[in-house]
This record gives C-alpha cells, structure tokens and sequence, in this order.
C-alpha cells in the first residue's frame, strides 16, 4: 500500500509528485514508446511492407450482409471473379496514382469486372481509403447516402472485395475496393446451379501477390492467424492516456489538499493537452470514402 | 473537492488567455483531423504541430509566470513526445 501511494501520491519521500509522474518514469515511457513504435514497424506480426491494418475481407463481406439483413434484403454471395476486379481496380489505382472510380485515362470500374469475366447486369462499387478497422469502413459506406444506396441495392446478388496496401502519392495507403454486381441470367444459367447458393466464407484475392511486389494484399490470414497489433496498440494508447490523466488527476488533487508549492509543469495543461490526444484516437482510425 | 475546483478556476481566470490558446490549439487540432481524414502525412503533421505548440506553450507559460526552469521544459518534452511516438503507431500503422 505504501508503494502504491509512493508511486501515485505527492507525498515527502517522493517529492510531493507522484512518482509515475517523475522525470526517470516520463524518460521509461519514451523510451517504451520509441521501442514499441519501432517494433510495431519490424514486427514480425506485421505485414510485408511493415504496415498493417485489421481490415479483413471476410469481415467486410460479414457486416455488409449484416446491413443487408437488417433492412429485410437478401444476403450477397462473396464472388471470386469480382474480388479479381476490385483487386484489379485497387492496383490499377496504385500503378497509375489515382484514388476515383474512373481512372485517368478514362477507365471505369465496370472495365475491371468485364475484364475477369463477369457479364453484369447491374454493377456497383464503393471505395475506402486509410481505415484502420473494417466496421469503421462499413459504418462510413453506411452514413453517406449513395454508398448506402450500393449496399442496400436490392438488384445486387454478388459482392467481392480486395484490401490492398501500396504507396499512392508517395504515401503508405490502404485501399479497400467493394464491387457489387448481378450476372446476366445468360451467366447464371451457364456458370451457377440452380439452387440456392451457399453463403461462401470470403477468401480474399490473394493467388497474384507475388505479381505485384509494390502492393500487398491485407488477407484474412494477416488479420486472423497473428496478433491484431492495430487494435493492440489503439487500446495500449487510450490506457495509457487514461492512466496519465488519472495520475495527473490524482497528484493535482492532492497536492492541493496538502497545501505543496511545487516547481512543475502546470497539470491542467497537461491534462487538456492529453484530452485532446484522447480524443483524436477517436478521429485518427477512420478514413476516407468514395 | 469544491477547494480544489475553486482551484482550478482560479487558476484558469489567472492565466484565461493562456489556457484559452491552449484548448484553441487543441479544437483546431480536432477540426484539422477531421478535415483531413484519411491523409496519413497531414494527421502525423498536426499531431506534430499540436505536440511542438503544447511544448511552446509550456515554456511561454512559465516564462511569463517567472517559474521557468530546465526540469519543467524537460517535463513538456517528455509527455509531449512519448504521446506524439504512441500516436504515430496509430497515425502510420
């Protein structure tokens, strides 16, 4: 007990200043801080290219369904030939520097699903840019009214989707490409049984990886198999800001009710500045859609 | 507590132009995220920008309450920089 109250209460042995917040302890934070953001970087947990997101296909393909569902539609089928096209759309992005649905040289999304050879009926796509988890790119498809209108269009049978990691404008990027369509009925009576088809567990595009050495495909076996260093490192830094603002709290709280003048930096600031950083997790993780 | 709350007021009505540039720094701070949502290099800029304003900030504050000492810099650094290096984990995963 008498530890605890050394390390978060002024008192005489520590100073009148929590120990926690002494300079040796704020020098160990760095220092930790420093080591983890290199570890994270190097991390054999982390992808390839040394930067990873939790977004995973199967868990995009799962919410979509999800908000399908909800509004009475029926369930999409997770289709292979459109997870090529969106994978196709995400490199072309990449290769030609772009981030819009039609490309520079007048390419269309449609272009790529064509392209694997999926006749369409209708076709549909959304795009997402910079995510850190795959309900913050569904709940953002989900709040603007025209992605909305993609995933609840009730035309749509099929899905795909690629997560696909890559520099775009000189900038570590990861897009997210979700293409929605509905075959001919030529396509189906030829390419798919009659009968209802089984709700297929997602595998995302991943056979051309080695295709593409200046991209890297954020498969489910990246988000499932190894450590979710992502959500890790969100949830070690909202604790550990809460930790500080308690013990800044705490040690302003106490050292008032003890009367101390002390020469440190002023705790109020400190604790706004803090506020602000805590609630810019909240911000940071969401990206952009289109 | 209603001690320490007056505390806190009259403290922050001592120095209300400091404090108040601190919290504006910290809204633009939000605003400039939130415009800029998704744009990886201009997020690490402002949570650089915002870290090396609340380190300025510091050393301003206690220049002008005649309580400027090396510890305390060295206190405005550390936080400021342990936080900006556990942010940029999030910023650049």
């Amino acid at each position: 007990m008498a530890f605890l109250s050394h390390l978060f209460l002024p008192r005489e042995e520590n100073n009148f200043r929590a120990k926690i917040l002494h300079h040796d302890f704020l020098t160990y934070y760095l220092f930790f801080a420093v080591f983890f953001t290199f570890f994270f970087k190097i991390s054999p947990f982390s992808n390839i290219l040394g930067f990873a997101t939790d977004i995973t296909a199967e868990k995009l393909y799962q919410l979509t369904n999800q908000e399908r569902l909800k509004y009475g539609l029926s369930a999409l089928n997770y289709n292979e030939k459109l997870s090529q096209a969106a994978y196709k759309k995400a490199q072309d992005m990449f290769a030609k520097n772009y981030w819009a649905h039609y490309g520079p040289n007048g390419v269309t999304p449609w272009n790529f699903i064509l392209s694997v050879g999926y006749q369409y009926e209708y076709a549909g796509e959304n795009l997402a840019k910079n995510f850190l988890f795959s309900d913050g790119v569904v709940s953002a498809w989900m709040n603007s009214p025209t992605h909305r209108d993609n995933i609840l269009r009730k035309e749509y049978t099929d899905v795909g989707f690629a997560i696909v990691s890559g520099v775009l404008n000189g900038e570590e990027t990861t897009l997210v490409v979700q293409m929605f369509a509905k075959p001919l009925e030529k396509t189906i009576s030829l390419n798919q049984p009659k009968e209802k088809i089984p709700v297929l567990s997602p595998s995302p595009y991943i056979e051309k990886k080695e295709t593409y050495p200046q991209s890297t495909v954020l498969a489910k076996e990246v988000g499932q198999n190894k450590l979710n260093l992502t959500k890790i490192s969100l949830d070690a830094n909202l604790i550990f800001l809460i930790f500080l603002l308690l013990a800044l709290g705490m040690d302003f709280y106490f050292a008032k009710k003890l009367g101390v003048v002390r020469l440190t930096g002023k705790n109020i600031a400190h604790f706004i500045f803090i506020f602000f950083l805590l609630i810019s997790l909240f911000l940071i993780p969401k990206g952009i859609i289109l | 507590m209603s001690d320490f709350l007056l505390h806190i007021k009259k403290e922050i009505k001592k120095h209300l132009f400091d404090y108040l540039l601190l919290i504006s720094a910290g809204i633009f701070f939000l605003i400039g995220l939130n415009i800029f949502r998704g744009e990886r290099l201009i997020e690490f800029i402002l949570l650089l920008a915002f870290t090396s304003f609340y380190i300025i900030w510091g050393v301003y504050h206690h220049i002008i309450e005649d309580t400027l000492h090396l510890k305390i810099v060295l206190e405005y650094v550390l936080i400021g920089f342990t936080l900006l290096f556990l942010l940029k984990m999030i910023v650049f995963p």
